[in-house]
């Protein structure tokens, strides 16, 4: 009984690791955007959710996603339901992506991946600039989507890494 | 082309409307939800404010709770600097230790030896009777600058009594009354103090000329010292009015070195802010020869005698130091110059050797040469004696002498004389 009741927990983790992981780079103090290097931003949610959205899209439920958006956008001081709507876009384009795909491969989703965030700050641009008239710094952003773009191949491995080799799961990737 | 349209269409649909397992909403649902949460905030909906007063409670507990490690990691790594930082001014503390105490010593010694020779001229003073006092408003003084102070003859208070504010002079008992005294303020003008001047020894007095200012009298052709410290007014002692050494103000350097009436003292004291001030008589130190005196002043020689010895010791390393230093810079240079010496040397040696082998050579190309040289005198001796007598030495059908070309007709020819 004991065992079984310990075997849960360890799936449980194993299941909501992404959320948990999701929240913490939300919640988190320690912000990625943030971190006082003039040259240096990117943006980890965006990576997180489009990398278990493609790979292991059961893991990250979309109503998590929504809410860890409007999170973020409390903290960030954005409008509420526009981080959502990126992400929720981004989960969308990495579901059409999925559908698409016969033989998966780092490259294709990185470019695709590129694609995506490219537009996503686009309309997250235009949205803050336009609508709400946020003043944001138009090379801050190309920064910001290039580091992102950049680091989801190292991300990429990494979670690769924790799916096969911590978390158990053979098929990841 | 239809297919084509046909296949993105149904990826489409199937990522935007599909629910996947465990999905309670479709994407596109959530992303409608998104857009309305938008525009009903941009319009500052009520619903909308609540949501988001409720999800700040939320966010701001759990974003701590969230970055408890973080801050966790970021209070151990500010402890580290912390400890490093104290680390090094720890370090640098005890240097800074090292040598005040040394200074401290040095100032000790001096301090004694002072009063030693302060003794010697009979000039040492200590204090004989100390009274802390409060100031009074001053009203009807005749003076421009005076205080009242709440003790008088009651107290022991006497004229010409010394006050004090925290070790500064500030003026002296001009009246007693039984209760009360009146404090004369040296920034008075009719107070006149006998003051030096220290660095330079200067004597002068000096009188008061505003609130917080003195000037200086009865100094001609005198300048101050040029240093680049302010120049310490201090009490002389002369005309025995007050203890020699009592500090007052200091003098600026930046304003010139010329005394003059320009010349302004700036008090160390506000006198302005005076609350409480110290009355005090100095006396001479009584010198008599009870047995607790004598052993204090053997026991102060003692600590001198000990100090001198500390500081001659020390003195004599320092100078022991200094002689090694000196030998050994000496005897360095020597070894260059010996370095170099034995390199020339050494040099000159092989000149010398390649020299008389040079020598050897010609004397004995001299030598081969002067025996050349002999043969052929002999040759051309004996050329001449044979023109002038080869007919007295050859063989002919008269005489039986010798063949020509003959040892003996060559003897023959040499052994006659040149001049016959």
């Amino acid at each position: 009984m004991n065992k079984i009741s310990q075997n849960n927990i360890i799936q449980n983790i194993q299941k909501y690791t992404p959320i948990i992981l999701l929240f913490i780079s939300v919640l988190n103090e320690f912000d990625f955007n943030n971190l006082g290097l003039i040259y240096f931003s990117f943006n980890f949610s965006y990576i997180l959710i489009f990398y278990y959205s493609l790979k292991k899209s059961e893991s990250l439920g979309y109503v998590y996603i929504f809410i860890a958006g409007l999170f973020n956008d409390v903290i960030v001081g954005t409008p509420i339901g526009i981080s959502s709507l990126m992400y929720l876009i981004l989960c969308g384009a990495a579901a059409y992506l999925r559908n698409i795909t016969l033989r998966p491969s780092l490259i294709k989703d990185s470019i695709f991946f590129l694609i995506t965030i490219l537009i996503i700050n686009s309309l997250l641009f235009m949205s803050l600039n336009f609508v709400f008239n946020y003043e944001l710094n138009y090379f801050d952003q190309i920064i910001n989507i290039t580091y992102t773009f950049l680091l989801y191949f190292l991300f990429a491995n990494l979670f690769n890494f924790l799916e096969r080799n911590i978390l158990g799961n053979r098929h990841a990737g | 082309m239809e297919t084509s349209r046909d296949d993105f269409v149904i990826a489409l649909r199937s990522a935007f409307l599909k629910k996947g397992t465990q999905q309670r909403f479709s994407l596109l649902s959530l992303i409608f939800f998104s857009i309305i949460f938008l525009i009903l905030g941009s319009f500052n909906f009520k619903i909308i404010s609540y949501v988001k007063i409720g999800i700040n409670e939320i966010v701001y507990r759990s974003s701590f709770i969230v970055s408890v490690p973080e801050n966790l990691l970021k209070g151990s790594y500010l402890t580290i600097q912390n400890h490093k930082e104290l680390y090094k001014e720890n370090k640098k503390n005890i240097t800074e230790l090292n040598y005040l105490r040394g200074k401290d010593l040095s100032q000790n010694i001096n301090k004694l030896e002072n009063i030693k020779y302060k003794k010697l001229i009979d000039d040492y003073f200590i204090g004989e009777n100390e009274t802390v006092a409060k100031v009074l408003i001053d009203k009807q003084s005749p003076f421009l600058r005076s205080i009242i102070i709440n003790k008088g003859s009651k107290n022991n208070i006497k004229l010409g009594m010394v006050v004090l504010d925290e070790g500064y002079l500030i003026g002296k008992i001009v009246e007693v009354n039984f209760f009360t005294s009146r404090v004369l303020l040296i920034s008075d003008i009719n107070s006149k103090i006998p003051v030096s001047l220290q660095p330079g020894d200067i004597q002068a007095i000096m009188s008061g000329k505003d609130k917080q200012e003195g000037v200086l009298q009865y100094v001609r052709g005198k300048n101050l010292p040029e240093i680049n410290e302010e120049i310490q007014v201090l009490t002389s002692g002369a005309g025995g009015l007050f203890k020699s050494g009592i500090p007052i103000g200091e003098i600026d350097v930046d304003e010139g070195l010329e005394i003059d009436e320009d010349k302004v003292v700036n008090f160390h004291r506000d006198f302005s802010q005076l609350k409480y001030v110290k009355v005090v008589s100095f006396s001479k130190e009584k010198n008599i020869l009870d047995l607790s005196s004598k052993n204090n002043s053997e026991t102060l020689n003692e600590e001198i005698k000990e100090k001198n010895q500390q500081q001659e010791t020390l003195r004599i390393l320092i100078e022991q130091k200094k002689i090694a230093d000196e030998i050994r810079v000496k005897i360095q240079k020597e070894n260059n110059f010996l370095r170099n010496e034995r390199i020339r040397l050494k040099k000159e040696s092989k000149f010398l050797t390649n020299e008389s082998v040079r020598l050897k050579n010609e004397i004995l190309i001299t030598k081969k040469n002067n025996k050349k040289n002999k043969i052929e005198d002999d040759e051309i001796e004996f050329l001449k004696k044979n023109l002038y007598h080869g007919h007295k030495c050859r063989k002919n059908f008269i005489n039986n002498l010798y063949k020509v070309g003959t040892l003996e007709y060559r003897k023959c020819v040499l052994k006659k004389d040149l001049k016959k």
